[in-house]
């Protein structure tokens, strides 16, 4: 039995966990909720040695430990499978899972028949035996690397297993097969720590459920007694309003894509009209931003016609598409959307330089004007807007990329993931800003994989199916089981 | 104050840069402190700066240039080829070799931004290159250039020489472009997120040619500055120059993946070093220990800076 006792760890102006107790049974799962910035990583830091707590206890089988290190983590029986994948893509899966334990002999020789054998095996007593040990890593899916990913954790024995979002890049019916594991795992008495922004398969899942809000918890809860709505609201400590379901579309066609094909998707067909907030669904891998990235001029086309409000468009660049009032919000943040090491203010401005100006020169107090403009329409929480934004939380820098679209006067504006990682009370924020700029007669086009958020907010829903449109399905008529039986099938 | 220091390079290299003046001017009051002295120190350091610029334009869009030590000195030997032997007028030499210059700069930047070669291993071929073709045009160097083409960086202005005010010129132009031209500007989005940027409409590679355009270009007008200094075109100037220059603007504020420094910090590295290597002269120490110094600048910089992050960011 793992026991945290009142740890408390401060940063300078952060009180990042405050006398926070939490209980680990083996053999059971045990989530830990909570928004952005409540604590979670910190507490998942302290358990995994990467930061020591200011104060508290950490008590292992009635004996207390300090975790100085990954390595002591390690030997103390903690394992995680972190969010963003730690794999050697170059490398085949057995190297991977027994990454720096390989079995070798004397002169220090890898032994490579007993590794494949050792992976193997691992990879049978998780039903993965799907996965070949000999395959190279880069050729695996993103669902597969995860397996890979906990096996490689497991193959060090852990009494504790903590995953950290394991669901936010695979798709449904992986996440399926991996809570198989996960309940095939506790029963072997192995005590799981799941973090996950994904309300729904907490429900599904966990034993147990933490919450911890602004670095205190608010008490360990068993699932049955839990509804989802006082989970949320123990979280953000309010209500949550629902979206309003109102649709703001007007007649007048904005965007008419004609057969456009490319090399994930071939003939799409579709039209946006003013005010419309329409939802691309599908798995992971279908081809949905794809066809974004291709109206968007990131991607080249392979054929088709895109037209914009019955002007045939020539886009070759983004450049051009920016030209034209078409906006696309990256679907990973960090690495498409953002400069992270640089100022609010420089990411607000960067697609709108030449408004950045004074005469005919760049002017930084200009930057600064529609950089704060944008902090108070949008609520960016920042103290000021020269900080980097990579210190502020994954809501915040979500509304920083929107407001770098924003300034550049989009008609159509297509988001791709825009509430991938992001906390609850962030994300009705993002909703409500994309239901009133549809409300001002702007396109919406929503890629997500969030079939709630499409439902609670699109008036129409496409679904893509291996680079196919698979069906369309009114506001009326979507459900998520309709979704995925066009999705999946 | 040590936030400060740590964002503001321009600002703690200035602290420093007047500290090891004032701890110079007291040790060696007679040599040091001299008018004579730092106009020697300016010109010393005039081609370097030149150079420098470009490279901190490149460094802040992530990306960086081997080739203009060889780049200075095909620039002058090319230039002072054609006046020698072909006697074109000393306008039009000139004009060759700054055109030239920007060929290299051209292929440099079309064959790393658009063909994807490595910049490192392009710009050390292109080094290598160069220097062979400023072999083959000048022999074992070109002599008894033009009197009007030496006036160019012999003459003096105010008393000062004038390589000295064509160096003020280009940090100027470049400082005041950088810092207030929407175009230069895209550097540092470049440098920041690569991906980013060219998703926010920025036309990277483009603006990635560019840049090799400006670096090639400014080492061609530093080259043909540098023989019209000498009275001679050498095909050995500019050996070594490229770690001296991506010391200097390293030094002065930039970072090798990009995103940050400002022309000032190319001049201000530049100026540092430029002190640094007078006060060993002065200080008679040998010459052999000047490369071994400045190899150790420019580690002990990064280092300083790495564990200087390091700390920083366990405060924030």
């Amino acid at each position: 039995m793992f026991t945290l006792s009142k740890i408390t760890k401060t940063f300078p102006g952060v009180k990042a966990l405050n006398a926070v107790d939490l209980i680990i049974h083996p053999g059971e799962i045990h989530a830990i909720c909570g928004e952005n910035g409540a604590g979670k990583s910190t507490l998942m830091n302290i358990l995994t040695g990467n930061t020591q707590p200011d104060s508290g206890n950490i008590i292992i089988d009635n004996q207390p430990v300090v975790i100085q290190n990954p390595q002591q983590a390690f030997d103390l029986g903690i394992a995680i499978v972190h969010q963003h994948l730690s794999l050697v893509d170059s490398l085949s899966v057995a190297e991977n899972i027994y990454a720096n334990q390989q079995p070798a002999n004397a002169f220090g020789f890898i032994k490579f028949d007993e590794l494949h054998a050792l992976a193997a095996a691992l990879l049978e007593t998780l039903g993965m035996s799907n996965i070949q040990p000999t395959t190279i890593v880069s050729q695996l899916s993103p669902a597969q690397k995860q397996m890979v990913e906990i096996a490689k954790a497991l193959s060090r024995k852990p009494s504790v297993l903590i995953l950290d979002e394991p669901t936010a890049s695979i798709t449904e019916k992986e996440s399926k097969t991996l809570f198989t594991i996960l309940r095939k795992l506790k029963a072997q008495n192995i005590a799981i720590l799941y973090i996950s922004h994904r309300l729904e398969e907490i429900f599904l899942l966990a034993d147990k459920i933490t919450v911890l809000k602004d670095g205190t918890s608010q008490g360990t809860f068993p699932v049955a007694v839990l509804t989802k709505d006082n989970l949320i609201t123990k979280m953000v400590g309010r209500t949550l309003k629902t979206v309003n379901p109102t649709s703001s579309i007007q007649q007048e066609v904005l965007l008419e894509v004609k057969n456009l094909s490319g090399q994930k998707f071939t003939n799409i067909s579709f039209t946006l009209r003013r005010g419309e907030i329409l939802g691309f669904a599908g798995l992971i891998g279908a081809g949905r931003s794809e066809i974004a990235r291709a109206i968007f001029g990131a991607d080249p086309a392979e054929g088709g016609e895109v037209w914009m409000k019955n002007v045939r468009l020539a886009i070759n660049h983004p450049a051009d598409a920016i030209d034209y009032g078409i906006a696309y919000v990256a679907e990973d943040r960090k690495s498409q959307g953002l400069f992270p090491m640089m100022s609010v203010r420089d990411n607000v401005v960067a697609a709108s330089l030449p408004q950045a100006v004074e005469g005919k020169f760049y002017s930084e107090s200009a930057a600064r004007k529609m950089a704060m403009t944008s902090k108070d329409d949008l609520r960016i929480a920042t103290p000021d807007v020269s900080q980097q934004v990579i210190n502020l939380s994954g809501g915040n820098q979500q509304k920083v990329v929107l407001a770098k679209w924003l300034w550049t006067h989009p008609e159509i504006l297509m988001v791709d993931e825009p509430t991938h990682g992001i906390d609850v009370g962030a994300k009705y924020e993002i909703y409500e800003i994309l239901k009133s700029l549809a409300s001002t007669g702007k396109g919406i086009i929503m890629i997500s994989s969030d079939m709630p958020e499409l439902l609670g907010i699109c008036d129409r829903i496409i679904v893509i199916k291996s680079g196919k449109i698979a069906g369309s399905l009114l506001r009326d008529e979507a459900s998520e089981e309709k979704i995925m039986s066009l999705a999946a099938n | 104050m040590l936030k400060k220091i740590i964002e503001d390079r321009v600002f703690s290299l200035l602290t420093m840069l007047i500290v090891v003046v004032i701890v110079a001017s007291i040790v060696f009051p007679n040599t040091f402190p001299t008018f004579d002295n730092f106009r020697q120190i300016l010109l010393n350091l005039s081609i370097d700066t030149i150079v420098a610029v470009g490279m901190m334009i490149l460094l802040i869009s992530g990306a960086f240039d081997l080739s203009v030590g060889s780049v200075v000195a095909f620039a002058g030997c090319m230039t002072a080829y054609l006046m020698q032997f072909y006697n074109v007028p000393v306008p039009l030499a000139i004009l060759a070799g700054i055109t030239a210059s920007l060929i290299i700069g051209w292929v440099n930047g079309f064959l790393i931004a658009y063909q994807g070669i490595n910049p490192m291993i392009q710009t050390l071929a292109m080094m290598g290159i160069v220097r062979g073709l400023a072999l083959m045009v000048s022999g074992s160097g070109i002599q008894n250039l033009p009197y009007w083409f030496n006036a160019i960086g012999q003459s003096k202005l105010f008393g000062i020489q004038m390589p000295v005010w064509y160096m003020l010129l280009t940090v100027g132009t470049f400082a005041l472009l950088v810092n207030k031209t929407i175009i230069f500007r895209r550097f540092y989005y470049i440098g920041g997120n690569e991906k980013a940027a060219d998703l926010s409409g920025i036309r990277v590679k483009r603006m990635k040619m560019i840049g090799f355009i400006i670096s090639a270009t400014l080492a061609g007008v530093a080259g043909i500055l540098l023989s019209s200094r000498l009275g001679a075109a050498l095909p050995t100037m500019g050996r070594g120059l490229e770690l001296r220059v991506i010391t200097a603007v390293i030094l002065g504020g930039a970072s090798l993946s990009g995103g940050y420094g400002k022309i000032s910090g190319a001049l201000l590295g530049a100026l540092f070093m430029g002190i640094i290597s007078n006060i060993m002269v002065i200080a008679r120490i040998s010459g052999y220990w000047q490369e071994i110094i400045l190899g150790i600048i420019l580690i002990s910089t990064l280092w300083l800076d790495k564990s200087l992050q390091k700390k920083y960011s366990t405060i924030a």
